[in-house]
């Protein structure tokens, strides 16, 4: 099996794509995290069953498969039927048979599993049509969905490796370097520092061991690109680390995968012990005389092992307090040595770079910005999933045309991107071209690509508080004012919420956000005030009514908010009594159902399921009885 | 040797001189919290951040704790920027909501403009700043009998499982070093506690005074290759000692033919 | 000794034969034996730093860091609600109020029986399913109060309405 040369790996190539090409028929069960959370497991096994028991590989080369992550998660359980690139939505484990009756003859689809396109209420049948996947360009995400992650050789027939072939055979390091260079890549992990100086600086420092490490903490809650690229498609990021291996002349690797992510562990195993078996890994990769290992590294629970220095401080085995950059890692990093880390999404970009060349991941993009990037959509939208991108498209396109527009046909508010470091965009800046600059100019930043979209029913005070309330648990508290400072803004939003918000506490959240911002040791505190100041840009009236008039215009802060029904819209279907969870609300069936504010606890179920929009929400302030809670 | 301007004074110093000592050669006073001159910088307390730029940085500033950054030939450092002392006086303001009733904290503070704080006073006010000058110095002996515990807010100083630390010698350094003083101990005849550990000290065979527990004495001489009998005499009598023999030596030269 | 101890080495010494003795691997050994122990006992912390000559301060240090780690004993289900930020926004916050309804613990507690443990975690990456409970092993996505009881299998037990 071991591969020696660039002439056997095009044979080993050459048998993946027959045995691949013999399976005639293929059924994929997406099995990432996501349809898994939606029982795609069970639809898997009831293929295969029923595939094995029909003998249909025998009989006519149908074979199950379960894949990576196909990104339209909203609609999971997903299966896919190739060559005719049918695809099916929300398939339960009895629908297997039926499945396989089309799949086998050829003719036709079960047509009410297809997906349905809200526009023209008409099912779609191939993949490439649906609008969700027709607008993707996918580089770093080009074979999750379409190949089995615990099968090398079906990599191998979809193109893994050829990239490492071309570096190490036809290329220098130094050439390698260039090609990435042309290709303008630049950090997928949130800060977008080109990945090609890196490199440079890397391959220049002097001493021994150096090592390439590939950053799979994804922290940023609502971001999960990276644990689909690790589940879905492991062997792009072995690739790209060989390759970068090679470029700054490192023989040591380590993936650092976060603790909540342990299906992308035992997938990057098998694929290395796979890797190694093949001579794609270890000594003498590919016969070519070059050495370069992986260890796996899981982190133990720490957004701030996200930031490089203190996560070469976990692999070491301490805790993931960062240290002052003024030296590099690149000079002195892990175990003080010569460091390159890089984002897991910027390996899987790496393999493609090589095998297609610089210039064509550079005629994607924008001027600053070249190539696609992965996002993470997700919130109040109604196609959620993983989608990839140009650089360059703008946010309408992503939420309306590929997103699906809002959830419930609501009014969208605002997109917030870059996770805890990052800002909330409003609905004036929809037509922003997605890059690293435009986003950090509109006081967001790309981040590691999550989207989260909001609709009226949220409030961007709660949005900043909730994000200070995640830093708070995540903050190593090495540092003044980030330990400090995260405790004493939670303070100021605590109060901004529950109603005892004072004339000046803007004044003071902005003061206390510039402390943080210039006098914190590492990026978390210092882009903690981020989603503070972003939502104070774009939303300052929603902060002044929490503070002059303890309103919430939302309606999301209980503490501020009251709901009642309002009498001449009510049915009395009884909907919103059922979805209470304080037992608050009373009536006859068909007559006009009563909040009692004594009870009510103004989580707005009520609210989010009335049909009748007979429910509406107020200040708690302008009706004086109701705080008290003396109405019936 | 590199040259650079403090506020407007230039300054040269050996290649290597982290800024900090530059800013002071130079005349100037920064305040520091968790910088010791025994040990490695640490650049956790924030409080000796300058501005530094460069002519061709266009005045572009950026802000960096001068206990760690590095001199550079040809930087420009300004300690008191407007926005310098604004986030100085920031973190003073924060480690007063912190440690309300602590004496060097009020000073620290008042001195850089900040009488009371305008925060949320801490619930249970501690004389701790976090400057982890114990946990270094721990380590630097080679004892690491505390650490910092927990992460975030809920950071401490403290033995593992808060019990009396195994690995403890006694030896004082973290509860001398403390800026605060808020390690407690106690040296009573014979014997020492602090964390929770009493350790029974070893006497003087001269003048008979409890001068050092067994554990340091183990430990350094350990460390340090002498013999444990080393430790038989305390420091005052080992000094005495070397004084007279320095007086028969040099008595000895001066009658020598 | 503070914290609570356990009797059984055996797992720890599988454990340590895995790893080379150092402190590289200490957070690597701390999660194998929290999966054998199901928690971090106080005296398998000791073996763990005279092994990998780790000062026990440091390995407490560790411990105390990372939020994957308890240094108390936990039920045998661990229930987890994700606060991610797509999650959160979805109702990840009445997913736990259900659940303190029904078990009578809050997060980071554990029933009496031992039966269950309620974390609220970090970001699980199934944003798109928001908002979603793990039970055990087992991701429940698009989770809403109403199928909590029949997700944890105490329908038609504690009810503390």
């Amino acid at each position: 099996m071991r591969i020696e040369g660039k002439a056997a790996f095009e044979e080993a190539v050459r048998k993946a794509r027959e045995e691949a090409a013999s399976r005639r028929l293929e059924v994929l069960v997406c099995c990432g995290t996501g349809c898994l959370a939606n029982g795609s497991q069970k639809v898997a096994e009831a293929l295969a069953a029923e595939a094995d028991r029909r003998g249909l590989s025998a009989s006519v080369g149908l074979f199950t498969k379960k894949t990576g992550c196909h990104g339209f998660c909203e609609r999971g359980p997903l299966v896919v039927i190739q060559p005719s690139g049918t695809l099916y939505t929300r398939v339960k484990p009895e629908n297997a048979g039926e499945i396989l009756d089309k799949a086998v003859s050829g003719d036709g689809a079960v047509t009410r599993l297809l997906y349905r396109d809200p526009a023209t209420k008409k099912p779609v049948e191939k993949y490439d049509e649906v609008p969700f996947y027709k607008n993707q360009t996918r580089v770093a995400m080009r074979n999750i969905g379409k190949v089995d992650p615990a099968d090398i050789r079906d990599a191998l027939a979809h193109g893994a490796y050829r990239g490492l072939v071309r570096a190490l055979f036809d290329l220098s390091p130094e050439e390698v370097i260039a090609e990435v260079e042309k290709a303008g890549l630049r950090g997928r992990g949130g800060a977008g520092f080109p990945t090609a100086r890196k490199w440079k600086a890397a391959r220049k420092a002097p001493g021994e061991p150096k090592f390439v490490l590939c950053n799979g903490d994804e922290g940023d809650p609502g971001a999960f690109k990276d644990r689909s690229i690790m589940e879905g498609d492991p062997h792009s990021v072995l690739e790209g680390m060989v390759i970068g291996a090679y470029a700054v002349g490192a023989h040591e690797g380590y993936i650092y995968v976060r603790d909540e992510y342990p299906l992308a562990v035992v997938h990057l195993t098998l694929a290395m012990e796979q890797a190694r078996r093949w001579g794609l890994l270890g000594k003498n990769i590919l016969g070519s005389g070059f050495d370069f290992d992986i260890r796996i590294s899981r982190g133990g629970g720490a957004f701030v092992c996200g930031e490089s220095s203190a996560l070469m401080r976990s692999i070491e085995g301490k805790t993931g307090e960062p240290r002052q950059k003024y030296v590099h890692a690149t000079d002195k990093g892990l175990f003080d040595c010569p460091t390159v880390l890089n984002n897991v999404e910027t390996w899987a970009d790496v393999g493609a770079i090589l095998d297609r060349g610089g210039e064509w991941f550079a005629s994607m993009g924008t001027a600053k910005s070249k190539g696609t990037k992965a996002f993470s959509l997700v919130g109040k939208v109604k196609n959620t999933g993983l989608i990839e991108l140009p650089m360059g498209t703008t946010l309408r396109h992503i939420i309306y045309d590929i997103g699906g527009g809002i959830l419930g046909d609501r009014p969208f508010k605002a997109v917030q991107t870059g996770g805890p470091s990052g800002g909330c965009v409003p609905e004036a800046l929809l037509d922003l071209p997605v890059d690293y600059e435009k986003l950090t100019e509109a006081g967001s930043m790309m981040g590691s690509g999550g989207m989260i979209v909001m609709d009226d029913r949220t409030c961007m005070v709660d949005v900043a508080r909730y994000f200070l309330g995640f830093l708070i648990e995540e903050s190593c508290g090495k540092c003044t004012p980030c330990r400090e400072g995260l405790k004493q803004m939670k303070v100021l939003f605590d109060d901004l919420v529950a109603g005892r918000g004072r004339p000046g506490d803007i004044e003071r959240i902005e003061r206390l956000a510039e402390g943080m911002q210039l006098g914190s040791l590492c990026e978390l505190g210092k882009s903690a005030p981020n989603p503070v100041l972003s939502t104070l840009r774009y939303f300052r009236h929603e902060y002044e009514a929490h503070i002059e008039r303890k309103a919430c215009p939302a309606g999301i802060c209980r503490d501020l908010t009251a709901y009642e029904i309002v009498a001449e819209a009510c049915n009395g279907c009884g909907a919103c009594a059922k979805a209470c969870p304080a037992d608050a609300i009373t009536g006859e069936k068909k007559a006009l159902h009563v909040i009692h504010q004594g009870k009510c606890i103004s989580c707005g179920a009520c609210f989010t399921v009335c049909p009748s929009d007979a429910i509406r929400f107020f200040p708690k302030a302008e009706r004086p009885e109701a705080a008290s809670g003396g109405l019936p | 040797m590199i040259s650079l301007s403090v506020n407007g004074k230039t300054v040269r110093v050996p290649e290597g001189t982290r800024l900090l000592d530059a800013i002071r050669g130079a005349g100037f006073d920064v305040t520091t919290l968790c910088d010791h001159p025994a040990l490695e910088p640490w650049g956790g307390c924030r409080l000796c951040l300058v501005d530094v730029t460069r002519k061709e940085w266009d005045g572009w500033c950026k802000m960096v704790v001068s206990c760690m950054f590095p001199a550079e030939d040809g930087l420009v450092v300004l300690t008191d920027t407007e926005r310098v002392q604004r986030t100085r006086r920031v973190v003073a303001d924060l480690l007063l909501a912190r440690c309300p009733d602590t004496p060097l904290v009020q000073k620290v503070a008042a001195r850089l403009g900040v009488e009371r704080t305008s925060y949320a006073p801490n619930p249970e006010p501690t004389d701790c700043i976090l400057c982890a000058l114990c946990t270094r110095v721990c380590d630097h002996i080679g004892v690491s009998a505390i650490a910092s515990v927990n992460r975030g807010a809920g950071r401490e100083i403290a033995p593992p499982f808060h019990d009396a630390p195994p690995d403890c010698i006694g030896c004082l350094a973290c509860a001398e070093i403390c800026p605060t003083s808020c390690i407690p101990y106690e040296t009573s005849d014979g014997s020492r506690t602090i964390w929770g550990k009493t350790f029974e000290m070893l006497r003087c065979t001269r003048c008979g005074r409890a001068h050092v527990t067994k554990e340091e004495a183990r430990h350094f001489a350990a460390r340090t290759g002498v013999p444990e009998s080393y430790f038989d005499l305390c420091d005052a009598c080992k000094r005495e000692d070397m004084a007279k023999q320095f007086t028969r030596l040099s008595e000895g030269a001066r009658t020598s033919p | 000794m503070n914290g609570a101890s356990c009797q059984d080495t055996a797992p720890l010494e599988a454990i340590l034969e895995k790893y080379p003795r150092e402190e590289a691997s200490l957070i690597q050994v701390l999660q194998d034996v929290h999966r054998a122990y199901h928690y971090l006992p106080c005296d398998v912390l000791e073996k763990v730093a005279e092994t990998l000559d780790v000062p026990l301060a440091k390995v407490f240090s560790v411990a105390t860091f990372y939020k994957a780690f308890s240094l108390k004993p936990q039920g045998k289900t661990i229930v987890k609600v994700c606060m991610g930020t797509a999650c959160h926004i979805r109702g990840a916050g009445q997913l736990v109020e259900e659940i303190q309804r029904l078990l009578a613990i809050g997060p980071d507690e554990t029933t009496p029986d031992m039966g269950f443990t309620l974390k609220t975690v970090n970001c699980v990456g199934a944003c798109a399913m928001a908002p979603v409970l793990i039970v055990g092993e087992t991701y429940h996505g698009n989770a809403k109060p109403a199928k909590v009881a029949k997700a944890l299998g105490v329908e038609g037990k504690h009810h503390a309405h």
